[in-house]
């Protein structure tokens, strides 16, 4: 979304009547329709804008000049009809930027349950003054300053006394399913989200949880009710939907789920890298060779934005983040993430973003018109990518050519920090141990002669008692 | 097991129906530690401070 070349309405906002997303210029802007217009008046009236954005609850923003605004209007090409009176602009905000948009199956488990906290906090704040969250979904979340932060201004409705939470479903699907099937079954699930778009349908979470989970009371009731519930009154319609339920009994629905979700833990255990550092092969003196030269070379580039990919708990992020670069540090390994997450969150870290990402399968572009998500790559390029200690997984482990190799890192950022791992190193021989050795070209020279085809080679050290090279390089 | 897939058609009722008796459940429980409350404060026991606008979500 922040990379977003063209201008007009971006596609993740089709569905609202109170407004959509658009970019002009490389702003992005959201218009506010006339039809939202008593909803955002209560926003600030009421105060709730400003304490969200004080908590770091809200993405803050500021109003701009209507004429954007109207242009934006007769971009859409969209028949003017009954709905073009309460689609005319009522005002346009600009919305501080996110550095970077991610997406709940990008999340580690605490990412996703901060989310959750977040979006209950934010429902009891609104309520305080009368108004409600009609959407609860995590892809309005997205972390800003190291916070889970709502971006949609758009999402509050003035609150009825007597409806119940228009969003609860919602919420049951996009949070606590997820969450409940992480720390109770097996924290890769959360994996369901980037198949279903939607949060995970209640029918399956039941069938997936442990039996054990029925003596949960919210997950009893939440999920396992829920989902019984839609079973018996599938189809059918309920009449009345406006009354029944006091705003006592919605604050205890708040309160309990929040309590349900803050009792579902989970303690990273058992996965590929979560203590990679101390199995690593690295002497002390290589790891501060390294670390140095990262220093030198953010500082010689000074990047906005950088990829550290397969950062691991983001020792690496870290350094190059000393600069002042917005980091986004991506790990194949749900504990690593978590590890990264959790230390962001005890530093009170502003420029790091953890993230889960298979790098041999990258998140694809999602929903409808495959649209809606961004894929991995439209999100770049990045400045600089860091591919430290990651070659030999792709090259030797999933078998891709080099040439491939660095067409993929050209089209990933514009500056390339490699470090290239030779077959004589302790874990390359690791890796070819079990398999026959097909990979000729995986020499220097090979490696050298595929990526000079792409990049300028700006720097190559022979990093100290190891037999690894770390490469600067910039994009032709 | 039986297994009905929700109709292409949902209005959703389910959903609405549990999160009514739910919530009536649990504001019921609220009603009850206010009352609670009251009787301690009666008593002379002081309440826990209610939770204030500056909460945070760590």
């Amino acid at each position: 979304m922040t990379n977003q070349q063209n201008s007009g309405q971006l596609p993740a906002s089709f569905r609202d009547p109170s407004g959509f997303l658009f970019s002009r210029g490389g702003v992005l802007y959201r218009q506010v329709n006339r039809a939202y217009e008593h909803e955002y008046a209560r926003l600030f009236e009421s105060g709730l804008y400003e304490k969200l954005v004080k908590a770091g609850l809200l993405i803050p923003h500021v109003e701009v000049d209507q004429a954007s605004a109207e242009n934006a209007r007769a971009e859409r090409s969209e028949p003017t009809g009954e709905r073009s009176r309460s689609d005319a602009a009522y005002k346009v905000i600009q919305p501080e930027r996110v550095p970077f948009i991610s997406y709940p199956y990008e999340w580690s488990f605490s990412q996703l349950k901060d989310a959750a906290l977040a979006t209950l906090s934010i429902q009891r704040r609104a309520l305080k003054v009368g108004m409600s969250l009609k959407d609860a979904s995590a892809y309005n979340v997205q972390f800003v300053r190291g916070k889970a932060t709502l971006i949609d201004t758009l999402s509050f409705e003035i609150y009825k006394e007597g409806k119940p939470w228009v969003a609860y479903r919602q919420f049951c699907q996009h949070f606590l399913a997820p969450l409940a099937l992480m720390a109770l079954r097996d924290v890769r699930l959360n994996q369901l989200l980037r198949v279903y778009i939607n949060g995970v349908r209640l029918d399956m979470a039941s069938e997936l949880l442990p039996w054990k989970s029925r003596f949960n009371f919210g997950l009893l009731t939440h999920i396992h009710l829920h989902a019984s519930a839609q079973r018996r009154y599938a189809g059918e319609e309920v009449k009345s939907r406006t009354s029944g339920m006091s705003k006592q009994a919605m604050i205890g629905l708040i309160d309990n789920l929040e309590a349900t979700i803050k009792k579902l833990t989970w303690t990273p255990h058992g996965t590929e890298w979560g203590n990679y550092y101390d199995i690593t092969n690295y002497s002390d003196a290589a790891f501060e060779h390294k670390k140095g030269l990262m220093r030198e070379w953010a500082n010689r580039v000074k990047p906005a934005l950088i990829w550290d990919l397969g950062a691991n708990t983001g020792v690496f992020s870290r350094i190059v983040g000393t600069i002042g670069s917005y980091v986004v540090s991506f790990d194949i390994d749900p504990a690593a993430v978590e590890q990264n997450y959790l230390q962001v969150k005890s530093e009170k870290t502003e420029n790091i973003l953890p993230l889960l990402l298979d790098l041999t399968n990258p998140s694809p572009s999602i929903g409808w018109a495959n649209r809606e998500r961004e894929s991995f790559g439209s999100r770049g390029p990045a400045d600089m990518v860091l591919a430290l200690a990651v070659i030999h997984h792709l090259a030797i482990s999933n078998n891709v050519p080099l040439p491939q190799l660095a067409e993929f890192f050209a089209n990933t950022g514009k500056w390339l920090v490699i470090e290239f791992v030779p077959k004589s190193d302790s874990q390359v021989k690791k890796l070819l141990a079990s398999r026959e050795d097909i990979f000729p070209n995986y020499t220097r020279e090979g490696f050298e002669s595929a990526f000079i085809e792409k990049f300028i080679v700006h720097d190559a050290v022979n990093i100290h008692e190891s037999e690894r090279v770390l490469y600067l390089m910039e994009g032709k | 097991m039986h297994f009905a897939p929700l109709p292409y058609l949902d209005p959703g009722s389910g959903s609405f129906l549990i999160q009514l008796l739910i919530a009536a459940l649990l504001g019921l429980g609220i009603a009850v530690r206010a009352s609670w409350g009251k009787i301690k404060r009666w008593f002379g026991i002081k309440p826990k401070a209610d939770e204030d606008d500056d909460e945070s979500t760590e």
